[in-house]
């Protein structure tokens, strides 16, 4: 583990980022950036957990809105039960991860697109049945009767919170045992087998831990938003955000995730509202760019940059010794 | 429930079934060949289904005819996909992630074209034969759906004679069962694949043209039969074709009788419940169980 | 004493086709014990049984006088018993660094605090030191086989299932691989070891067992085997490579 590199050079990106981040709403940014802000930290929480599952271990999973939806209606009903928020949240995070081994126990056995196929079945199942149950208030939603004024810096702050745990969390598999089994899975998983790697457990926890945190970003949208409704949360098209996000911003890595939530959920938001007729265009568009020309998407990119930057400055180095 | 509504029943299941086959045999012959999951085969049907209905509407086509007439559209188009997109991604024995998202990408912008032509509200085609219905002794059908079985079973049947019959049909057995091989062999592989996704896209259209008449549609039509096709081809196995007509009979059935034990909403969810259980307890399909019997090859 | 390894009437059909019948043959502890065979024999099947990436038809597999016929390869690779491919497959995102340190990982153990000496040791030891921090996809044959057998030799087999790692190799880097199986059964590892090279077979093995078709045509030290007609008739048509 190289402690030295990880923890000078990392370590103040991300920190700077997070203090930019904290000090933002005091400096009185507007209550609509606030809002983008909040989205994109959810989204965030979001996309690093899928990230762990699809980019880090090579399951791609098009049903994360499961995990999402669950979350949703668990901090709800929780909240509306009398529990403190973060208990809710809590909530949010054992139901999702509960699910995930049901889920998980029989999906993986599936190879790679059956296993997407599979989980776009489970969600869409899932979304079919709430929506018929009565108690959960079916298609027309779910209200949480929150007491007390709206806060939206409490919302903020706690998206923000959890999107950083959401990030260390990442960060520490990447540099782990555990993330190189998972590298592992998703390049070879009988060779991984074959070196001494549970290819099921190591699946099955990593499936646990991005539904935990998936829920719990589900859970920090619910309060915020006070109604949800199946059609939202457990919608293929939150399954197809959470997996565009790493895409875009860079599968299998820290930032990558975090990058592609920024972008996702800053631009959405504006691009919905100015060009509602062409996002899926724009999207569709992007992930079929991303494929053919840079499947690491943006981090990819910037490496290339980075890459090209670097020989051009080695260049002239040498130009002015030679 | 009587004999009669049994029977009603029945029948309505194999025809569905034999509509449930031609929309599933695009995605089986483009897996079966390239071993690519073609996510995008719901945006053809949907437009397929806006194909025809727009020949209906403006050149006053039979909607039968029109379906017709979208394969050798189609064909022409999944060629184009090929060319430009498909063939630029790695090709493998084994479905890719990339080709997966691809098709993903792809049917994302077919939708968003679907919106910005047609709209988001649901459209449907109205034919003399849509409210009509035919009377054979103590059954009664709906005619637009036997009129709709008839070409399906058809094109079904072509499909079938010109696999076993023709070059074409042998070269794209062979490389369904060993790609490399298929080279070796001196089967020109790129131009077989082109063809062959084209063929799929036109099944896809043609498919979806049928399936217009049957059920209104919008622009997010496919997304539906989508997941059904997928169930068809993994209860079949997604190398076997009639493997497929059985997989498309388990599913018609299941759907069919449903009703009479589930409550109306709860339907869609049969078809994801399906799915995922025949992918969990069947990895080879139905046709895993009939091992050598129905292969394709 | 037991033998560490006992293979009893181990069967296998892949649909229809008897790819191993009835096999026996017993391993020592200690032991560099060949395996050999014509292609199409069924060595490398009966690696992926022993090894547990495949399992049986029928028969038994006893190690350390405990049934494993049907034990999962991470579960194998846990109690001692660790494979090399044939085909070599590295883990290519990765460093050959990293490829060391999941065998080191995952493998028997114990692992200590700091790995790195460890894995620098094994490195040296098989001759990858100077590559130890290019990603695995940029080596050569020759050093991707001597990953292959590094990182299997990192998991601490106390068993360990060599298939063909001579192939591909110079004269000079099949002599150092030998070596390399030599110390490591002087540390007390068992060594199971497919190969098609005469030489090398003949120079390490204590015994050795043939395989044809899928049957144990017979076994015992090399020097017999070397002079038995039915393996030599086995074999025609084999260029003899040394």
């Amino acid at each position: 583990m190289q402690m030295g590199r990880f923890l000078n050079y990392r370590l103040a990106g991300w920190g700077t980022l997070l203090m930019v981040l904290g000090i933002l709403p005091w400096l009185g940014i507007s209550s609509n950036l606030t809002r983008l802000l909040f989205t994109a930290l959810v989204w965030i929480i979001a996309s690093v957990a899928w990230n762990l599952l699809g980019g880090v271990t090579g399951q791609v999973s098009f049903g994360f809105a499961v995990f999402y939806g669950l979350g949703a209606y668990a901090a709800a009903m929780g909240i509306n039960g009398g529990l403190h928020p973060l208990a809710a949240f809590t909530f949010s995070g054992l139901v999702a991860a509960l699910a995930s081994v049901f889920i998980g126990l029989p999906t993986f056995r599936l190879r790679g697109p059956y296993f997407a196929i599979a989980t776009i079945g489970v969600s869409e199942a899932v979304r079919v049945v709430m929506t018929n149950l009565s108690f959960t208030g079916g298609a027309s939603g779910y209200r949480i009767a929150e007491h007390g004024r709206f806060r939206p810096l409490e919302h903020y702050y706690t998206a923000l919170g959890f999107s950083a745990v959401a990030v260390v969390i990442s960060a520490w598999i990447h540099e782990s045992r555990f993330g190189l089994s998972l590298q592992a899975v998703r390049e070879d998983e009988e060779a991984a087998a074959d070196i001494g790697v549970n290819p099921l457990k190591a699946k099955l926890m990593v499936h646990l831990l991005a539904a935990t945190l998936t829920g719990i970003a589900g859970g920090v949208y619910a309060r915020y938003a006070a109604y949800i409704h199946p059609q939202g949360v457990f919608g293929f098209h939150t399954s197809v955000a959470i997996l565009l996000m790493p895409i875009i911003g860079g599968a299998g890595t820290v930032a990558g995730p975090v990058i592609g939530g920024f972008v996702y959920g800053l631009v959405q938001e504006e691009l919905v509202a100015a060009f509602p007729q062409f996002h899926l265009l724009l999207y569709g568009a992007l992930l079929i760019v991303i494929i053919l020309f840079e499947p690491q998407g943006v981090t990819g990119w910037l490496g290339k940059l980075r890459g090209f930057i670097e020989r051009i400055w080695r260049k002239s180095a040498t130009a002015s010794v030679g | 429930m009587d004999a009669a509504d049994f029977v009603n029943l029945m029948v309505s299941a194999l025809l569905l079934a034999g509509i449930y086959a031609a929309m599933s045999v695009g995605m089986t012959i483009i897996y079966g060949v390239m071993k690519i999951v073609n996510l995008a085969h719901a945006g053809f049907l949907m437009l397929g289904a806006y194909y025809v209905l727009e020949l209906h509407e403006q050149l006053n086509i039979d909607p039968l005819v029109g379906s017709v007439l979208a394969f050798p559209a189609f064909l022409l188009a999944g060629m184009l996909v090929h060319w430009t997109l498909v063939k630029r991604i790695p090709v493998s024995d084994q479905p890719t992630l990339a080709s997966l998202l691809l098709m993903f990408g792809l049917w994302l912008v077919l939708q968003n074209i679907g919106y910005l032509i047609w709209g988001s509200s649901d459209r449907s085609i109205l034919t003399s034969r849509t409210l009509s219905s035919m009377h054979l002794g103590p059954i009664t059908i709906p005619t637009v759906r036997v009129m709709v079985f008839i070409p399906a079973v058809c094109s079904l049947g072509l499909l079938e004679f010109v696999l076993r019959k023709t070059w074409y049909g042998r070269a794209v057995r062979a490389l369904m069962q060993n790609r490399y091989a298929g080279r070796l062999a001196g089967i020109p592989v790129e131009k077989m694949a082109r063809l062959t996704f084209g063929v799929g896209i036109g099944f896809a259209g043609a498919a979806g043209g049928l399936l217009a008449q049957l059920y209104s549609f919008s622009p997010d039509f496919g997304h539906g039969f989508l997941l059904r096709s997928f169930v068809i081809i993994v209860l079949g196995g997604l190398e076997s074709f009639w493997g497929a007509a059985a997989g498309a009979l388990v599913l018609a059935l299941v759907e069919t009788f449903s009703i009479l034990v589930l409550p109306a909403g709860y339907q869609p969810a049969i078809a994801f419940s399906l799915l995922v259980l025949a992918l969990v307890l069947l990895p080879g399909g139905i046709a895993g169980i009939f091992a050598k019997k129905h292969r394709w090859a | 004493m037991p033998p560490l390894l006992s293979v009893e009437r181990l069967t296998k059909y892949f649909a229809g086709l008897a790819a191993l019948q009835d096999v026996s043959f017993e391993v020592e502890e200690g032991q560099i014990c060949g395996l050999i065979g014509p292609n199409g024999a069924g060595k490398t099947t009966l690696f992926s049984i022993i090894a547990g990436s495949v399992s049986p038809s029928s028969g038994t597999i006893t190690y350390s006088g405990k049934d494993v016929t049907r034990w999962k390869s991470f579960q194998a690779v846990r109690a001692g018993v660790a494979r090399t491919h044939q085909i070599t497959r590295p883990f290519r995102s990765m460093t050959t660094r990293q490829n060391v340190e999941m065998g080191l990982y995952f493998g028997r153990g114990p692992v200590s605090g700091s790995t790195s000496n460890e894995v620098a040791e094994i490195l040296e030891g098989v001759g990858l030191g100077r590559v130890a921090d290019r990603p695995a996809a940029s080596l050569c044959v020759g050093d991707q086989k001597r990953l292959e057998l590094a990182r299997t030799l990192a998991a601490k087999p106390k068993l360990l299932l060599c298939d063909e790692v001579c192939s591909g190799l110079t004269e000079t880097e099949m002599n150092e691989v030998l070596d390399l199986l030599r110390r490591s059964r002087e540390r007390g590892t068992t060594i199971l070891y497919v190969e098609h090279n005469m030489r090398a077979i003949m120079s390490t093995c204590d015994q050795v067992v043939v395989l044809n078709f899928g049957e144990k045509l017979t076994e015992g030290p090399p020097m017999k085997i070397q002079n038995d007609p039915a393996v030599i008739e086995a074999y025609l048509g084999k260029t003899a490579a040394g």
